[in-house]
């Protein structure tokens, strides 16, 4: 059977943000999707090799005034970090991270070496809209 | 199959993913059964409601055969047979 394909355009760089699509990303895995994963302007920051899951350089995009208590929470109920719910999906199913060139290029990034190594190229947006029009299902977070 | 049939399966394999929240049970499911053969079962205990209807789900997708979920105290007990 076919793969199912979920295309994700990751225009995020907030730590709930990236951790709701961590989970989403672990419920493709656990259904054997394939999936696209496309890095747009403001999470092409947080993927950045000195930024990554350091919470204390990412921001909240709701309820700012509650990252501490949401990061604790986290933290209690043992759930995973952004970077580790994406390792983990890329262990288990075909996951595959496009940096969009120029989102990395806003931040200093021009190299794939910039980027955490669980970044598989540099891409354009003609790469983003083509895998869009194959997915099953269509994400922008 | 009645609860108390369920209750006293003899499982292959025991996934306790008690310590996690979702979508740990799952995921903690998915790599579970790939250690397993076709026509083994495993249970997979787990503390979070979600996973009483994901594990379900995940069998019908996956093609598994979801036999049933026993309350504990605490928990759930969800058990399936491989495919």
């Amino acid at each position: 059977m076919e793969k199912k394909k979920l295309c994700l355009a990751l225009y995020t760089g907030s730590v709930d943000k990236l951790t709701a699509a961590g989970v989403i990303l672990s419920g493709a895995a656990a259904d054997d999707m394939s999936v696209d994963i496309y890095v747009l302007l403001q999470a092409a920051r947080a993927f950045r090799k000195d930024i990554g899951d350091d919470s204390d350089k990412l921001q909240m995009a709701e309820n700012p005034n509650m990252k501490a208590e949401f990061l604790q929470s986290l933290k209690n109920l043992k759930v995973k970090t952004w970077v580790e719910f994406f390792k983990e999906a890329k262990e288990i199913t075909d996951v595959k991270i496009h940096i969009c060139g120029l989102a990395g290029k806003v931040w200093g990034g021009e190299k794939l070496d910039d980027f955490i190594n669980i970044a598989d190229d540099i891409c354009g947006i003609g790469a983003y809209i083509t895998s869009a029009q194959e997915a099953d299902v269509n994400l922008f977070i | 199959m009645i609860l108390e049939d369920i209750k006293n399966i003899s499982v292959t394999k025991s996934v306790d993913a008690r310590g996690t929240a979702c979508p740990g049970p799952l995921l903690e499911a998915k790599k579970a059964i790939g250690t397993i053969k076709p026509g083994d079962i495993m249970e997979v205990l787990s503390a979070d409601e979600g996973t009483k209807v994901d594990i379900p789900k995940w069998c019908t997708k996956q093609g598994h055969e979801y036999i049933g979920t026993v309350e504990e105290s605490g928990y759930f007990r969800i058990f399936l047979k491989k495919k």
